[in-house]
């Protein structure tokens, strides 16, 4: 599973940078990956898109300096909080 | 260069609706006493956007009371708020439009970064959400983007040129300096000019979100814990003579608009340079024949973004050199937000109060001092000092600088 939503945020990665898939690394920053500040924004819409979720705003802010693993992290949270609101719903 | 004969350029009335209430006094009001516009946004889709909070021009505004009849069903609510403020610009200043044949010497050059946005949103709503048949025919020219232009133009006759300008955030900086230039060059006597801005709708409320550079709680301009602007609205409208023209029928002058200064960044779209807005403060100064000692107040740009701030720091150190330390620099983007292609005209209200008045108004909200923000930002309360000249900066995104020089006047 979670090598799952790896593999999807990794891909989302390398479409917007440009680059192969294997070239991204869990440590690897969006900086080191050559994605500008814009790009990082486009790179955020293309993932909650894809798993439809909502990152908090202020995450966008930070995206600079954050890695490939983090984004991982962060969308596995947003699922988490995903599953949990619609089980309170029920 | 070839030599060129120019005139001065002087302020003589001046309107607005913004935030902070009804008429350029209210605005000057609130922002001298460090009162912020911002709340809760009232929008009938609140409850589904995630923008918490907003600058809006009051409720109790009602465009029926202020346009006749016959007019206010042509107007979308940019045009409504420049209609407005034009009126209180053109009473203020005393000018008479119908004498001497000004009507045909006159300018009006109004910024707007999207013109009838509420209009195109309706519509869109209609076509798309409701699958209406037919659009309302006055769509068109409720929302072209001249329409504010073109009514200032219709309500008092002024068959001078006209148009709008559209530069995002510098919008209304970049239609004042194309005024006031054509005064200078004598293309035109008087001009009316200024910007206006009201998008505050659905689709551009989720446009902003989607780019992540929105404030959850309010705006707070060059302070450490800034999360980024807060969207306003509102317009200010000006009467712009040449000097002499104003001396002629005895106006009362409030300011003297010295200099400009345009400059484009030519590298992001959306990250600003330093360089880029330095290079447009350095040429307000020389078109104003002032030296960076001579200026004693700044109203930044001050967005409250964590990219805008620090840059724009760093361009008035590169502007002003030393002198940079002995300015006071705030931003009123804090109190009546960020009104886009209006801001610079709501901001151009501040400059001149502070000329006026000697008094800078404050940089509310701004309660954690950042050490990349290293300038005297006036927090919280205003300040009362010798003011004798002022700039005025707008920097939008796209890279475009527009900064005006202002003395007191002549």
């Amino acid at each position: 599973m979670t090598a799952t939503i790896q593999q999807q945020v990794f891909e989302i990665i390398a479409k917007q940078a440009k680059i192969e898939v294997a070239t991204i690394r869990p440590e690897s920053t969006l900086k080191d990956l050559g994605i500008a500040s814009l790009e990082a924004i486009e790179m955020i819409f293309d993932i909650e898109e894809h798993f439809n979720i909502n990152f908090p705003d202020q995450q966008g802010a930070n995206f600079d300096t954050d890695t490939a693993q983090s984004l991982v992290d962060a969308v596995q949270k947003a699922l988490a909080d995903k599953t949990a609101t619609d089980e309170g719903s029920k | 260069m070839p030599t060129v004969s120019t005139r001065r350029v002087v302020i003589t009335g001046m309107g607005a609706i913004s935030p902070l209430g009804v008429g350029a006094a209210a605005l000057w009001q609130g922002l001298r006493e460090g009162r912020s516009a911002i709340g809760p946004l009232r929008h009938v889709d609140a409850g589904r956007l995630r923008v918490k909070v907003a600058a809006q021009v009051p409720e109790s505004f009602d465009p029926a009371a202020h346009i006749d009849e016959r007019t206010l069903p042509l107007l979308d609510r940019t045009s409504e708020f420049a209609l407005h403020a034009a009126r209180e610009a053109v009473a203020q200043s005393g000018v008479d439009f119908a004498a001497n044949g000004l009507g045909a010497r006159t300018a009006v050059i109004v910024g707007t970064g999207v013109g009838g946005e509420t209009t195109q949103d309706e519509q869109s709503r209609r076509l798309y959400g409701e699958n209406a048949q037919r659009a309302h025919p006055l769509t068109i020219v409720r929302l072209m983007t001249n329409a504010s232009a073109s009514q200032i133009s219709i309500a008092w006759g002024l068959r001078g040129p006209a148009y709008a300008v559209a530069s995002a955030c510098a919008s209304a900086n970049h239609a004042i300096i194309q005024a006031a230039q054509m005064i200078r060059y004598g293309m035109a006597d008087a001009a009316v000019t200024g910007g206006t801005e009201a998008c505050l709708t659905y689709g551009a409320l989720r446009a902003w979100e989607a780019m992540r550079v929105l404030a959850d709680d309010t705006c707070r301009p060059f302070s450490a814990n800034r999360r980024g602007l807060v969207l306003g609205e509102g317009a200010a409208i000006f009467v712009l003579e040449s000097l002499e023209h104003a001396r002629s029928r005895g106006a009362t002058i409030l300011a003297e608009l010295a200099g400009t200064g345009m400059s484009a960044d030519a590298s992001d779209i959306v990250m600003p340079s330093a360089e880029g807005a330095a290079a447009a403060m350095r040429q307000a100064l020389d078109e104003a024949e002032l030296n960076p000692a001579d200026i004693d107040y700044i109203n930044a740009h001050g967005t409250g973004t964590p990219a805008n701030d620090v840059t724009e720091t760093r361009a008035i150190r590169l502007a002003f050199g030393t002198h940079a330390d002995r300015l006071a620099v705030s931003s009123t983007k804090s109190m009546h937000g960020h009104a886009l292609g209006a801001s610079g005209a709501l901001e151009l209200v501040a400059a001149i109060g502070a000329l006026r008045d000697s008094v800078v108004p404050p940089t509310a909200n701004l309660d954690v001092v950042d050490p990349a923000c290293d300038l005297d930002y006036v927090p919280n309360v205003a300040r009362e000092m010798p003011v004798r000249a002022v700039l005025s900066n707008s920097f939008a995104f796209g890279g475009l600088n527009a900064v005006l020089a202002l003395k007191r006047a002549p």
